[in-house]
């Protein structure tokens, strides 16, 4: 019985590997005659995929994705699973009013109101990374200016809108 | 000739004829310039920790310290020896308690040390002066190992920006404030520390520094049991060098060193015993150290064989091999039973909805709640925006060093992500690689400041002068616009950084500085009145129980009770033995005459519950009381839940469950509480900490009675009655 069935479709090949004689892989040689000593390999253009480490821009994206992830209080959402935002029943006209900052504790929070304070925290770091990027020396002036704008601004804006979030969560603060 | 005589030349004259001695080279000016400032810092570390001390007095605060201060004691007079063999039966009745075998002995040797020290200096202090002043001074200490530690990653002038940082950083404070006695305030320092000196090994790839690592490693070992985070942050980084092609031989022998000595040192601790060859927590290093090993082999291979493709197949079979050995060994090794999984503690880390299912005792404590944003916010302030841009130039100069602080930094938020109290673990980092950022910025910012006017004319005869102007990088036409933009930068970097230390201090004035045991509040025109309620049940357990009392309360107060009251507790903070606890939570649950037959059992003489309804206290024994249902009624299903609930809602008034208002929590509680009047204008029997009126206020106690009652009704404490006699 020839088996021509195994391989129906390409030609046979008798082009060995040329490192294989000179190979000292065992498992190589033990497959080389037990399997296929009577089976052709079909050739193949396969390419093991290589993988080479990301560039450290991409991880620091990543890094700068889970900062912001955890700085909102992710963890405590998932576990203490608080809604997404507070409602409070106003007591003269009976209407339900959206409250935005968890009053009364200090480790305490709905969803939105960790992610927006998580976000003005990374803009305050993109901020300082911009200001870093404008005193780069190798970018013409109109570039390097723009750069500073957008860095100060987001410095600015970010403390501004922190202090402003910690001053309605805590209404003791700094007195 | 005129005599014109300028007073600037005067000055001149003076400043001549000093001798040449003490004018100062610029080098000598910076040195004596970082001294003083680290000197400043040192001592403001130190005093900044001191506001409950100045407040109230020189005590102990909250729970766990009262226990450390109670071992320190038995320490320093009897011995060591003594100590390390010490079996406690004044705890856990009738179980007992090995002390010198469930405890982490570094910060009591630590402060013995200290005492001995000053006694030989004929200092005549108390020990209870030592134990409440040796967290502020490892503090100070913190903050001179984070500037060595910021210098070796990245520059002095980071160094002292990071000392400065976490000389006053809320998150650091909260756990090391003078009178917490607590292991972390010791152990903050041997992490630093260890980190420290294993990146200088690393940097080095000299024994010495690795083995002084491995010391600095048996000194955190002795003091926390967070140890487990250097055991696996330092394989992990190991392990990231690894695989970014950072594999050097200064890494091989600090690595090498450090684990095994540290591994060897860390076995005689007889509470740690022999987990690094046994728990499912510490494999991560080991099968490191194997890998390493392997790295090497195949590096001297490398070199052995000249052949490059023969070199490639080798590596293929032996890296595949010892994976493939490694995986099989690990597998027997959790099969058998011999390397024990992860611990409920350290899995609730990974895994953080695991806590909330299965270990109630977990969960039930506060510190163990995870992190809002709030709580960041409050402990670290703009550090919160200074660590992303820290991140981002430890990237742009990426070394072995920058590396570790990346990755420490990292993994430490994500803990403290999960867990308020690792905020702790992460602020060293934090503040590192803040001072990273600041220190950058301010250098760019200066660079502009100080550049040199750049002449209009291409310098045709000042070529080095031009060369070095442009150096500086200043573009001419917009000069003074630019160093105008940079002063004022400067002004808001100084801005942020003042109101920073604003910002800690008043943190550290209202938030972390009070000692639990005295409470204080304000009064109706505005005076402060202090709450010493604690204290003075302790003292009357003392001086009016026969010595041989037992006192059963719940868990949270015993270590208080076993120090100051010196009887015997039920149960304590160590929280060992749930069946234990969740006997004396039955025990607080159920109706009084089952009740009794179970304190029979125990042999209690005493009761001991904590009330919040005359003052408005929150934290008393009536809202705790649900976790003692769960804890009760996870042993004793005959506890349930849902029987002291009114349609899900937690309630004391007269629309409770019958089952809440005949507990004997409720009646201990409320005993007598009928009668009085809390607040104007409201009924009596008005408890002032849930808001509403009582719903049983005739309370009749069959096999208790009232023996002590403090001032302000917080701490109350009933005798159990004898048996009645038989006919």
């Amino acid at each position: 019985m020839k088996s021509k069935s195994e391989n129906p479709v390409q030609q046979t090949t008798t082009v060995t590997d040329p490192s294989s004689a000179a190979s000292i892989d065992p498992i190589f040689h033990l497959l080389r005659i037990l399997p296929f000593s009577f089976l052709r390999p079909p050739r193949l253009r396969l390419k093991l995929p290589s993988f080479s480490l990301p560039s450290s821009n991409l991880v620091f994206a990543l890094v700068l994705l889970t900062y912001f992830m955890v700085v909102s209080g992710i963890v405590y959402d998932i576990i203490v699973e608080p809604p997404g935002i507070g409602s409070m029943q106003d007591p003269y006209t009976g209407a339900v009013k959206p409250v935005v900052f968890m009053s009364g504790r200090v480790n305490g929070q709905y969803i939105i109101e960790g992610l927006s304070s998580g976000f003005m925290f990374v803009l305050g770091g993109i901020g300082i990374i911009m200001l870093d990027l404008a005193l780069d020396r190798n970018r013409d002036r109109s570039v390097k200016a723009s750069y500073a704008t957008a860095g100060i601004t987001s410095v600015v804006i970010a403390y501004v809108m922190s202090m402003l979030f910690v001053r309605i969560k805590i209404p003791a603060y700094l007195s | 000739m005129a005599v014109t005589a300028s007073p600037p030349s005067v000055t001149q004259d003076l400043l001549n004829s000093l001798p040449k001695t003490l004018k100062l080279k610029t080098k000598q000016q910076e040195l004596l310039l970082r001294i003083t400032t680290l000197g400043l810092i040192y001592i403001l570390a130190f005093i900044t920790r001191l506001f409950s001390v100045l407040r109230y007095e020189s005590m102990i605060h909250e729970f766990d310290p009262y226990f450390n201060y109670r071992t320190t004691l038995y320490l320093t007079e009897h011995g060591f020896s003594e100590f390390w063999n010490w079996f406690d039966s004044d705890s856990w009745y009738p179980l007992g308690r090995i002390v010198g075998g469930t405890l982490y002995p570094g910060l009591m040797l630590t402060a013995a040390g200290l005492y001995k020290i000053l006694h030989f200096l004929r200092f005549a202090v108390h020990i209870r002066e030592v134990c409440v002043l040796t967290a502020p001074f490892f503090a100070s200490n913190t903050t001179i190992v984070a500037y060595f530690f910021g210098k070796e990653i990245w520059d002095s002038g980071a160094g002292i920006v990071a000392a400065a940082l976490i000389a006053i950083c809320p998150g650091y404070i909260s756990r090391s404030v003078a009178g917490s006695y607590d292991n972390e305030g010791v152990a903050i320092f041997a992490l630093l520390l260890t980190f420290y000196l294993f990146v200088k090994a690393v940097n080095t790839g000299s024994l010495s520094w690795a083995l002084a690592s491995a010391f600095g490693y048996f000194y955190m070992v002795s003091a926390w049991g967070g140890y487990v985070f250097i055991i696996n942050l330092v394989p992990l980084y190991v392990l990231v060098l690894l695989v970014t092609g950072r594999y050097s031989l200064r890494l091989y022998v600090a690595y090498n060193c450090m684990y095994v000595l540290g591994m060897l040192l860390a076995m005689q601790i007889r509470f740690v015993g022999f987990q690094h060859v046994q728990s499912g927590e510490h494999m991560a290093s080991m099968g490191v150290f194997f890998l390493l090993q392997v790295f090497f082999f195949l590096d001297w291979v490398k070199h052995l064989l000249g052949d490059v493709k023969l070199f490639q197949a080798f590596l293929r079979i032996t890296v595949t091999s010892a994976v493939g050995v490694g995986a099989v060994a690990l597998g027997v090794g959790m099969a058998s039973g011999y390397i024990s999984p992860w611990t409920g503690r350290f899995y609730s880390l990974l895994d953080p909805t695991y806590a909330k299912d299965h270990i109630p005792i977990i969960a039930s404590v506060s510190e163990h709640q995870p992190t809002a944003w709030s709580s960041f916010m409050f402990d670290f302030h703009i550090l919160l925006f200074l660590f992303p841009a820290g991140l981002y130039f430890c990237f742009k100069r990426l070394t072995d060093a920058t590396i570790f602080i990346v990755m420490y930094g990292l993994t430490s938020m994500y803990f403290a992500g999960v867990m308020v109290r690792l905020i702790l673990v992460a602020t060293p980092a934090v503040c590192l690689i803040s001072a990273i950022a600041v220190s950058a910025t301010v250098k760019n910012l200066t660079r502009v400041v100080r550049a040199k006017v750049q002449p209009v004319q291409g310098g045709s005869g000042k070529g080095t002068g031009a060369s070095k102007g442009s150096s500086k990088g200043v573009i001419d036409n917009s000069q003074p616009f630019q160093k105008n933009g940079a002063m004022m930068l400067l002004f808001g970097a100084f801005y942020l950084l003042s109101r920073y230390a604003i910002h800690c201090t008043w943190v550290t004035s209202e938030a972390y500085s009070s000692p639990s045991i005295v409470l204080a509040a304000r009064g109706a025109h505005g005076q402060r009145v202090i709450f010493d309620d604690y204290r003075e049940a302790y003292f009357w357990l003392r001086q009016n129980t026969p010595p041989d009392a037992k006192v059963m309360s719940w868990w949270d107060y015993g270590y208080q009770i076993t120090a100051m009251g010196n009887r015997t507790v039920i149960v304590d903070n160590n929280t060992w033995n749930n069946t234990h606890i969740a006997t004396v939570g039955r025990a607080m649950s159920s109706y009084e005459d089952e009740a009794y037959d179970i304190m029979k059992s125990l042999d209690v003489d005493y009761v001991l519950v904590v009330f919040g309804g005359v003052t408005g206290y929150s934290s008393d024994d009536i809202n705790k009381f649900l976790w003692m249902v769960r804890i009760g009624g996870g042993v004793f299903p005959v506890i349930k839940e849902p029987d002291y609930l009114v349609n899900g809602e937690y309630r004391v008034d007269k629309g409770a469950a019958p089952k809440m208002l005949n507990c004997l929590m409720y009646k201990l509680s409320y005993y007598r509480f009928g009668e009085l009047t809390t607040e104007y204008g409201k009924p009596p029997g008005y408890d002032r900490a849930r808001g509403v009126e009582i719903g049983n206020k005739d309370i009749k106690l069959e096999y208790l009675e009232e023996a002590f009652t403090t001032q302000n009704w917080i701490v109350r404490i009933y005798k159990v009655k004898p048996p009645k006699n038989r006919w």
